[in-house]
């Protein structure tokens, strides 16, 4: 039997949202099928489904041809099944060995656990993964990439014959991401099954044999890969086509708005010089542990022992805080919305008044009626889908969080933002919809530096690009210049140097 | 010294800790003549025995993410059964212990319950049961209440040759609580609910089984405390355990355990306790107010977990 997994009709609702309805979702043996759709899709909420961690309002799963039960996640690796998920399943402070067999232990007598077997085991699992790290390593200590070995191997150490992997290349490297899709094959080779989420097409393409595309949580359906491009996929996924995506680049652009000269922060940086003119996308390109993140906080006065000159309007400026950085006008939408960007459990209005408490409240009361004004037309514009403004954060999607996060920096009135990531984790339509605020803003005369990883996004919305490697800019591409993927990569690798 | 060094690598918080313990051990042998006596080190540790038989159970505890507040009203109930009820009778002694610290124990569960089924964060649900427990001692007697017998004394009081027996006792105990932690199932799902209780959960961890147990432990060991303390002072009075609370997580959390739950250990809750001990002691042999020791119990606290975040 070729089936090994069948989810037939399933619904699930939230409060106020119906996550999947009438989902039906079949996976053969063997293969790596990926499962896309937009932020909101149903996705993730499907998969926690056939984890046991929550459980369908209706709807059957079949597994190779039974049907089956799943009340929670023990239940499911009895079955064989494992999910891996994004933020990933690790505690930070014990050890590999602990985290690999957390919550069925090997037990000795009296209940005691028995290490030496743990220990034995985990030694042949991360064997089998192809990867050395210290046993007794605690898992805070080991790289993202390291943990999610970890996982694959606490996976395999369940015997798992259908593996769900929820956006496992989200922060991984380049050779990174490589040595992951090298383990999958592995896995594939033995027979195992992977069910593969992500955001990233291209990814999708390199590794799948059959794509389930879901849409607002229904299912639009399954392709296999040779029937598919780049234009399809997406088109199935929105409605529209990927070319839209990127809005034009700028015409021109105005005075230097930032300039940075010779800016140094020990151990991170080293001599950045650069500028940003009003009207300008600038894009910072670089691989984990180039400094383009320290860059980033750095002008926002987050590593106030900076060395070096930053210029704002020709203007010597002293950015040790970030109390200062917003004085200045500069804001900063920052990498990881959910831990930097926002307070979950407070209202799109609070957070979208943040940055702004100061000059709304006349001498100690807020006005509440000028914030729901000013509020309401951040909403308006940015076009955040919310029921109301009071409406806590936590329950939007990736793509309306990260508006909001926008909205609290426009509220600022800054001349120069800054974006670390700005689409990182958020559905494709989401994504067109910030490119194009992005670049009105820098029409509006507003100096624009985006930080990212995305290759597309980099070529696809900077004027100029600036390429960081181990804490220096090692190349800019200027405006026109003729550029693409493989030289921006080239310099980012370090590939220039040597040789 | 290499030993040292790999010590304090794999744990600087402890190694940390134990250098203060150290360091104030110093200063007091310096202090006070009277401090370097066998006696006067011995009649420390037995009144160190108070705050570490509860500060086990609060720093198991605080370490599964919670924190239990009530132990200070149920070490008074115990130690006013206890004497209240036996008034001197010696048979009764064993039927007694058995019987309050099943009250603990049941007390403890109710806290459990409380916090695992019905979800109320651990700081109120354990901080309402203080109350009515407080309450319930004082309904029960406002005067230091009843009398223990001779041989019941020897618990708190007595002699294993030079050594307090009470001592002994509770290295034992520390014993079994670091066995439990740190080499069974039990103690490992404690750190893992107290790192990510979701986590945990997803990893097929019983949680709920999990905090029942944490405070049903704690409840059983603030009762021990409640025994101890009728023990030592042959009556039992309402209020003996005021104050009990917030000394244990004081001691823990000198002893480097995060109140957040996940890290740390009864390894450093022992350090804690003695630290605490030592500076009652050495303030008390030089005279300084009783008050004086709050101030310095509150400075050490504040500069302990300050370094900490400082190493983090």
């Amino acid at each position: 039997m070729r089936e090994i997994l069948r989810m037939v009709n399933i619904s699930k609702h939230f409060p106020g949202v119906k996550a999947l309805d009438r989902v039906t979702f079949s996976v053969d043996r063997g293969e790596v099928h990926a499962l896309v759709g937009e932020n909101g899709a149903g996705k993730s909420t499907l998969m926690k489904i056939l984890a046991g961690a929550l459980q369908p309002d209706e709807g059957e799963i079949f597994l190779e041809g039974e049907k089956v039960s799943i009340p929670n996640p023990q239940s499911a690796w009895a079955k064989g099944i494992s999910i891996i998920y994004q933020e990933l399943n690790l505690l930070p402070d014990l050890n590999v060995v602990q985290n690999i067999f957390l919550g069925r232990e090997p037990r000795g007598r009296l209940g005691t656990l028995d290490y030496s077997a743990m220990v034995k085991e985990a030694e042949s699992l991360l064997e089998r993964v192809g990867i050395r790290v210290p046993l007794q390593a605690l898992v805070k200590n080991l790289s993202v990439a390291e943990q999610q070995q970890v996982e694959i191997a606490k996976a395999l150490s369940l015997n798992a014959k259908l593996l769900v992997m929820d956006e496992p290349t989200a922060s991984l490297s380049e050779t990174e991401v490589e040595r992951l899709f090298a383990i999958i094959r592995d896995l594939k080779g033995r027979g195992v099954t992977v069910i593969y989420i992500s955001h990233r097409l291209d990814e999708v393409f390199r590794i799948a044999d059959r794509v389930t595309v879901l849409k607002d949580g229904k299912c639009v359906g399954t392709y296999s890969i040779e029937e598919l491009d780049r234009e399809k996929l997406v088109r199935l996924m929105v409605g529209r086509s990927f070319s839209e995506t990127f809005p034009p680049k700028a015409q021109e652009t105005g005075p230097v708005l930032l300039e940075v000269r010779n800016l140094t922060v020990p151990g991170v940086l080293k001599n950045v010089t650069f500028h940003v003119r009003a009207g300008e996308i600038v894009g910072f390109f670089g691989l984990v542990g180039s400094g383009r993140t320290d860059l980033a906080k750095t002008l926002f006065g987050l590593y106030p022992h900076y060395s070096g000159e930053i210029l704002v309007k020709g203007k010597r400026v002293n950015v040790t805080s970030p109390r200062k950085a917003v004085a200045e006008g500069i804001g900063f939408v920052p990498e990881d919305r959910k831990s930097e960007g926002l307070c979950l459990g407070l209202s799109v209005k609070d957070n979208c008044l943040m940055a702004v408490l100061d000059d709304i409240r006349s001498l100690m009361f807020l006005d509440r009626q000028r914030e729901a004004a000013i509020v309401q037309k951040f909403v308006a514009d940015l076009r955040i889908k919310t029921p109301h403004l009071s409406q806590k954060v936590r329950n939007l999607s990736g793509g309306n969080q990260q508006k909001v996060v926008l909205a609290k920096w426009l509220a600022t009135q800054p001349d120069f933002l800054v974006f670390d990531e700005p689409t990182r984790g958020i559905d494709v339509g989401a994504k067109a919809e910030i490119y194009h605020f992005m670049r009105d803003l820098a029409r509006q005369g507003k100096g624009i530096l985006m930080i990212s990883s995305e290759l597309p996004e980099i070529l696809g919305m900077s004027d100029r690009i600036y390429v960081m490697h181990e804490g220096a800019i090692v190349k800019e591409f200027g405006q026109g210049e003729p550029v693409d993927e493989e030289r921006v990569m080239y310099f980012a690798a370090g590939l220039h140097v040597g040789r | 010294m290499k030993g040292f060094s790999r010590i304090y690598r794999n744990n600087p918080a402890l190694f940390f800790v134990y250098v203060i313990l150290f360091a104030f051990f110093v200063f007091a042998a310096f202090a006070s003549p009277q401090f370097r006596t066998v006696y006067n080190v011995f009649n420390l540790l037995r009144q160190a025995v108070a705050f570490g038989i509860v500060g086990i159970g609060q720093t198991v505890a605080i370490l599964s993410g919670g924190i239990d507040l009530s132990v200070g009203s149920l070490i008074s109930l115990v130690a006013c059964l206890t004497s209240g009820i036996m008034i001197g009778n010696p048979t009764l002694v064993i039927p007694i212990v058995l019987f309050v610290l099943g009250v603990g124990i049941l007390v403890g569960l109710t806290n459990g319950m409380l916090v695992a089924y019905l979800r109320v964060p651990p700081f109120i649900a354990t901080l309402a049961m203080s109350a009515i427990l407080q309450g319930s001692v004082l309904l029960y007697t406002k005067k230091p209440v009843g009398g223990v017998t001779r041989g019941f004394m020897f618990f708190a009081n007595g002699q294993l040759g030079p050594v307090p027996f009470a001592f002994v006792f509770w290295v034992g105990l520390l014993a079994l609580f670091l066995f439990l932690l740190r080499k069974t199932g039990l103690g490992l799902h404690i750190y893992a609910v107290g790192g990510n209780e979701e986590i945990a959960r997803l990893s097929g961890i019983p949680i709920r089984r999990v905090k029942l147990a944490v405070y049903t432990l704690s409840g059983f060991l603030a009762a021990l405390t409640g025994v101890f303390l009728a023990s030592r002072l042959g009556i039992g009075d309402p209020l003996v355990g005021q104050g009990f609370e917030l000394e244990s997580i004081t001691a823990v959390l000198i002893g480097g355990t995060s109140l957040a739950g996940g890290r740390g250990g009864i390894e450093g809750t022992i350090a804690g306790v003695l630290i605490i001990a030592l500076i009652n002691n050495i303030l008390n042999l030089l005279n300084v107010s009783g008050f004086w020791q709050w101030v310095v119990k509150g400075i050490v606290v504040i500069g302990v977990v300050a370094a900490y975040k400082e190493k983090e």
